[in-house]
């Protein structure tokens, strides 16, 4: 099957308890980034990683994603989850 | 005290383009230097935004600040940030041929990674301009934009909490 590595940074990472992961997508057909939120809740359940992702965007290859619902996922994407910031 | 591990996309990073140089570092923030590095005989103003760590937040103490980056697509929001302070400055600016059409010279953002002790810079921004106005103006929309856009994240530590515990900050609350 082909993988994508996911990145987590800030309270994604210590909700998740990991700062990166490499996971496996469900079949050949290109997976939609919509879909994702739940299938990264559903490896790390009851740590509450739902209510993160839900107030996260997401970046692929390192770019901000603006509008999800067109993005898809081939595999071999770094696919990371942005949390609110606070630099400064 | 536990050893502290960074995640491994949260790394150094540097990056310089015409208008100016954006930098993440676990290095202590050297502003003498940072101001030196934007310098230019043109200029007439330097205008330096320094962001130190507060060492109270409603009421509790603050002992550290924790500061994490995705640094690859960090610092492309940076530099974009800066193309765009000085795209916003050389509008409607009517200069004699082989005059450059920016009226802001040099910018310079540099922001800390890794653990900050409490009252030490953050992050330093520095701006040259011929001219006072721009600068200011510069330096401000950059530290708001870097504040609201850079995939920057920190974590506040405080007195008598376990550190499991401590909170991750967000600049704009959702």
């Amino acid at each position: 099957m082909p993988e994508i590595k996911v990145l987590y940074f800030a309270a994604a990472s210590t909700t998740a308890g990991l700062q990166e992961e490499h996971i496996p997508l469900p079949s050949e057909e290109p997976f939609p980034l919509s879909s994702l939120a739940t299938l990264l809740s559903s490896r790390h359940p009851s740590r509450g990683l739902d209510k993160v992702l839900a107030t996260s965007q997401w970046s692929v290859d390192a770019e901000m994603v603006d509008e999800p619902e067109k993005v898809f996922l081939a595999g071999g994407e770094e696919v990371a989850v942005i949390c609110p910031v606070s630099g400064g | 005290m536990s050893t502290v591990s960074w995640p491994n996309a949260s790394t150094e990073a540097k990056e310089e383009i015409t208008e100016g140089v954006a930098v993440l570092t676990y290095e202590e923030l050297d502003t003498e230097k940072i101001m030196a590095s934007v310098a230019d005989d043109r200029a007439g103003a330097t205008a330096v935004f320094i962001g130190t760590t507060r060492n109270s937040f409603e009421g509790k103490v603050v002992t550290r600040l924790d500061y994490q980056a995705y640094s690859k697509l960090a610092i492309n929001t940076i530099l974009n940030i800066i193309r765009t302070a000085h795209k916003q400055h050389s509008r409607s600016q009517h200069h004699a041929e082989g005059q450059i059409a920016s009226s802001l010279i040099k910018c310079a953002v540099h922001h800390r990674l890794g653990t900050v002790p409490v009252g030490k810079p953050s992050i330093v921004i520095a701006v040259s301009s011929p001219h006072r106005k721009e600068s200011f103006q510069a330096c401000e929309f950059i530290l708001e934009e870097v504040k609201m856009k850079a995939q920057i994240w920190k974590r506040e530590f405080y007195e008598g909490e376990r550190e499991d515990e401590a909170k991750w900050k967000a600049n704009v609350t959702t």
